[in-house]
């Protein structure tokens, strides 16, 4: 399923941008499809639907360290790899503000 | 062209939005230090009380001298206590999290008033119910950083149980 998401904060720039929209393959897809690099939305409980980039696959797929691209961002850093079921879909393209 | 199309969109369909979400500065947060500032209020509570027991009859200067040092540090560590629980309330929670979590409000304003009581008064029970909430607000942050907790008997010369993470 497609769908299409705002982008909010800019912990992600340069490559995403506060404004920018991206249109996400919705899961369920194998979680063995995300690679390192893919950039997903999760569901992480407390910061709620989140955009990050992952940076490694850890435990044969069974977790994901995911960044932002800036030193300030919160991610995997603060609250840990994120499990398959918190995947909620893998950006397929990126609709940009400027 | 297609930022201004799915803007368009966006005005009629209202998307939802996928947060990147950053702190600054760098996510270091932490209620360790409210717990300890707790602690340690207890603590001077109960040294102030042994003091007097032991030395009520002869309030000599150096009773009054180690009364002072106590009763200084009660105030340092309660205000302490206060300090790091609105930093945490004021610059790390953020809306989504009281969504989540409605009683945040009122358990910091009740850190808060604990904290204010604790400095006013000599009272062990005062200090124990003002760990306590900062023990239920220590749950509560962890659970919103991910992580789980436990209690476990602080190693110190109060013994009263602190929550910390499951790391």
């Amino acid at each position: 399923m497609l769908r299409l998401f705002k982008v909010r904060g800019n912990s992600l720039s340069p490559d995403f941008y506060e404004g920018d929209y991206v249109l996400t393959l919705s899961t369920p897809f194998p979680a063995g499809k995300i690679k390192e690099g893919d950039v997903i939305t999760f569901k992480q409980p407390g910061y709620g639907l989140l955009i990050k980039r992952v940076r490694s696959i850890l435990d044969d797929g069974h977790r994901f360290d995911v960044r932002g691209s800036l030193i300030d961002s919160t991610d995997s850093r603060d609250f840990g790899p994120i499990l398959p079921e918190q995947v909620t879909g893998k950006v397929i393209w990126h609709i940009k503000k400027k | 062209m297609l930022h201004k199309i799915a803007e368009k969109l966006d005005q009629h369909f209202h998307f939802e939005s996928v947060e990147a979400h950053c702190d600054i500065p760098c996510g270091i947060y932490d209620p360790h230090q409210a717990q300890i500032g707790a602690l340690t209020v207890i603590r001077m509570v109960d040294l102030m009380e042994k003091l007097f027991e032991e030395h009520g009859d002869d309030l000599s200067p150096a009773f009054y001298n180690s009364m002072a040092r106590y009763v200084a540090v009660k105030e340092e560590h309660a205000e302490l206590t206060k300090h790091e629980i609105r930093v945490i309330w004021g610059d790390f929670i953020k809306e989504a999290h009281v969504e989540q979590y409605p009683q945040l409000h009122g358990l910091v304003h009740k850190i808060m008033q604990l904290g204010s009581k604790a400095r006013q008064t000599v009272d062990r029970e005062t200090a124990l119910a003002l760990l306590d909430a900062v023990n239920e607000f220590a749950v509560i942050f962890w659970q919103i950083k991910g992580k789980q907790t436990k209690r476990v008997n602080a190693p110190q010369s109060v013994t009263e149980e602190i929550v910390v993470p499951v790391l």
